[in-house]
């Protein structure tokens, strides 16, 4: 029991479970009070039972912390309201968000239903924004906050058959890469972490596009046997980390996406030009033809090159 | 007329006016027949009048070439279902698809109101994965397509004001990366092209007068910038699209194109430059204190630090 969060007060979406349950358990551990937010739901976002709140809230109070649950969803925007109202009703203040709800609905693209795009954004980016929407205000008042929320390799590098939680977890990154300017000066940090973990989520990810995955070289280590060595992944390794960045230590530390697998902690770096053609004026089509294999696309690899007939 | 595309059916989004024009233009210019997709609304996306895709569509016939008119709104599901058909009944099949489409509506994440970022994500992010969902399943049959995206510089290196558009913007980046892995093997590739230029979008009030305001206070480094952005042509993007969307980019798959006037770049994409590692797993936070200011945060730049009180 540490107390590097004395006096802070935090709130951790989608902490019933997982990642969230192992972050909120630290944040707790080093004398964070913490709103255990989650709406208690399938992976797929349906249904609802509440009791998982709960029960973190109790094995937090039961070391002696302080939290108290909430229930409402992060993909509407007065419920994300009434999350961080939570807190400062309960606690007083919100001095750390972390933005971990969110739910999965693997389809290729060319299948993908129009819901099962929709649920999937709602939940991770605007649940994202939704509650650092809210924060923000309380945050930059207080010149004081932290604001962290997931990301995830599959929009990072592009994961076959998650269009919409790509979509959503790259967005999530790009929101993190906007408000930490606008909310640096303030004394606000706002990072991302694309966290690798065996949960309940990764779980559901088929079989079939796991052998498709690691054919293409992207599976994730501790998933499979074989050619990818093993390598313990359990959700509570995210904790450390993430609490790290919610403490003082980390006060410079903005704009920046982390990659957390097991004990590998890695910083990842920004998109940047990686090679560039210059010419005065406009390039022709005729001419990029003629540059692009020895300049632009030289060692450019297909990442699904197609099926040979 | 170049020919490099005779043959071939394109839908170009947002076409009416700006880049999604100069890329109408340069594709009908290399002998594909192009759909003009434009709702023709300001800027914010209020007030629909489909004028500009006519008078882009009429452009393209009187130099000899082939092109439809669309003002279906990217935005909704059978929106883009539309606009998808339109090039199937006029022209028989879709083989391009470029999407241009969108809308701006800037503030600060602490003033941004729910509508501002649902619309914005609306047009750019769902009005994308709209046209690409619908396309898909053609492309995916008749094993050839071109998807080309437009994402953008706030979302991948992070713009102040832009919570909405840059979440968006990348979110478009993470749906590329994503559907290159889904069709690929279909011989169809889908990539992003991040564009700077000089057009209504970017040459609003406020930046003219924030460039007046530098300029007064004499940043001389800003004013050179910005300076250059006027020479950056809308139709300076098209080339790049062309070639794309040719057989001579057959092998490009899932990759970024930042284009400026003359100037081409790709764009790398993430990687770890920075990496702890523990092998018995999950670190401790003394561990984290002492370890990340030497490693992972050695260097690391705020990018907005806190204002000296």
């Amino acid at each position: 029991m540490g107390n590097r969060l004395k006096d802070k007060v935090a709130v951790v979406t989608g902490a019933g479970r997982g990642i969230g349950r192992g972050i909120a358990l630290l944040l707790a551990e080093e004398g964070a009070a913490v709103v255990i937010n989650d709406l208690g739901a399938n992976i797929d976002g349906s249904g609802q039972t509440a009791s998982v709140a709960d029960e973190v809230v109790n094995e937090i109070k039961a070391k002696g912390g302080r939290a108290v649950a909430n229930g409402d969803s992060v993909s509407n925007f007065k419920a994300a309201e009434n999350i961080i109202n939570t807190a400062v009703k309960e606690f007083g203040r919100i001095d750390i968000l972390v933005n971990n709800a969110g739910i999965l609905r693997d389809r290729m693209v060319f299948n993908l239903s129009e819901e099962d795009w929709d649920s999937v954004i709602a939940v991770h980016l605007k649940g994202a924004f939704n509650c650092a929407r809210h924060a923000s205000v309380q945050m930059r008042q207080q010149k004081f906050g932290r604001i962290i929320s997931m990301s995830s390799t599959s929009g990072l590098y592009g994961n076959t058959g998650q269009a919409n939680y790509g979509a959503a977890k790259d967005g999530i990154a790009g929101l993190t890469r906007v408000i930490s300017r606008d909310l640096g000066k303030y004394g606000i940090t706002v990072n991302a972490i694309a966290p690798a973990a065996q949960t309940r989520m990764t779980a559901s990810v088929p079989d079939k596009a796991r052998e498709i995955r690691q054919q293409r070289g992207v599976a994730l280590p501790g998933t499979l046997s074989g050619s990818v060595a093993p390598l313990r992944a359990e959700a509570d390794d995210v904790a450390p980390f993430a609490v790290y960045l919610a403490t003082d230590a980390a006060k410079d530390i903005n704009g920046q996406t982390f990659m957390v697998r097991g004990g590998v902690v890695s910083l990842l770096n920004y998109p940047a030009p990686a090679r560039t053609i210059t010419k005065r004026g406009r390039w022709t089509a005729e001419e990029i033809v003629q540059l692009f294999p020895s300049t632009l696309g030289m060692d450019l690899v297909n990442p699904a090159p197609p099926k040979v007939e | 007329m170049s020919g490099m595309l005779d043959g071939k059916v394109a839908v170009v989004t947002g076409a009416g006016r700006g880049i999604g024009r100069g890329v109408a233009l340069g594709l009908a210019a290399a002998g594909a027949k192009v759909v003009v997709n434009d709702f023709g609304v300001d800027l914010n996306g209020q007030a629909p009048t489909s004028g500009p895709a006519f008078d882009v569509v009429n452009e393209i016939k009187q130099a000899g070439g082939d092109a439809a008119v669309n003002s279906d709104s990217v935005s909704t599901w059978d929106g883009g279902a539309n606009i998808i058909n339109t090039a199937v009944k006029e022209f028989g099949r879709i083989d391009i698809l470029v999407t241009c489409a969108g809308i701006l509506r800037d503030r600060m994440v602490f003033n941004m109101s729910e509508d501002d970022f649902d619309s914005v994500l609306a047009v750019h992010l769902k009005g994308t994965f709209n046209c690409l969902r619908h396309a898909a399943p053609l492309m995916r049959e008749q094993k050839f397509g071109r998807i080309i995206t437009f994402t953008s510089g706030s979302g991948l290196f992070g713009n102040p004001g832009q919570a909405n558009y840059g979440s968006a913007k990348a979110a478009i980046s993470g749906l590329t990366k994503v559907a290159a892995r889904d069709l690929g093997r279909y011989g169809v590739t889908v990539n992003g092209i991040a564009p700077v230029a000089a057009t209504r979008m970017t040459m609003t009030d406020e930046f003219l007068k924030a460039r007046e305001i530098r300029k007064q206070q004499g940043i001389v480094r800003e004013e050179r910038a910005l300076a250059q952005l006027e020479d950056l042509k809308p139709e300076d993007v098209a080339p790049m699209v062309v070639f794309l969307a040719s057989d001579h980019a057959a092998g490009v798959n899932g990759q970024f194109f930042l284009c400026a006037g003359g100037s081409i770049s790709l764009v790398s994409l993430p990687r770890a430059v920075n990496t702890i590692y523990k092998p018995e797993g999950r670190w401790t936070l003394d561990e984290l204190d002492d370890l990340v200011p030497l490693t992972l945060a050695n260097g690391l730049a705020n990018p907005a630090p806190p204002r000296q009180a």
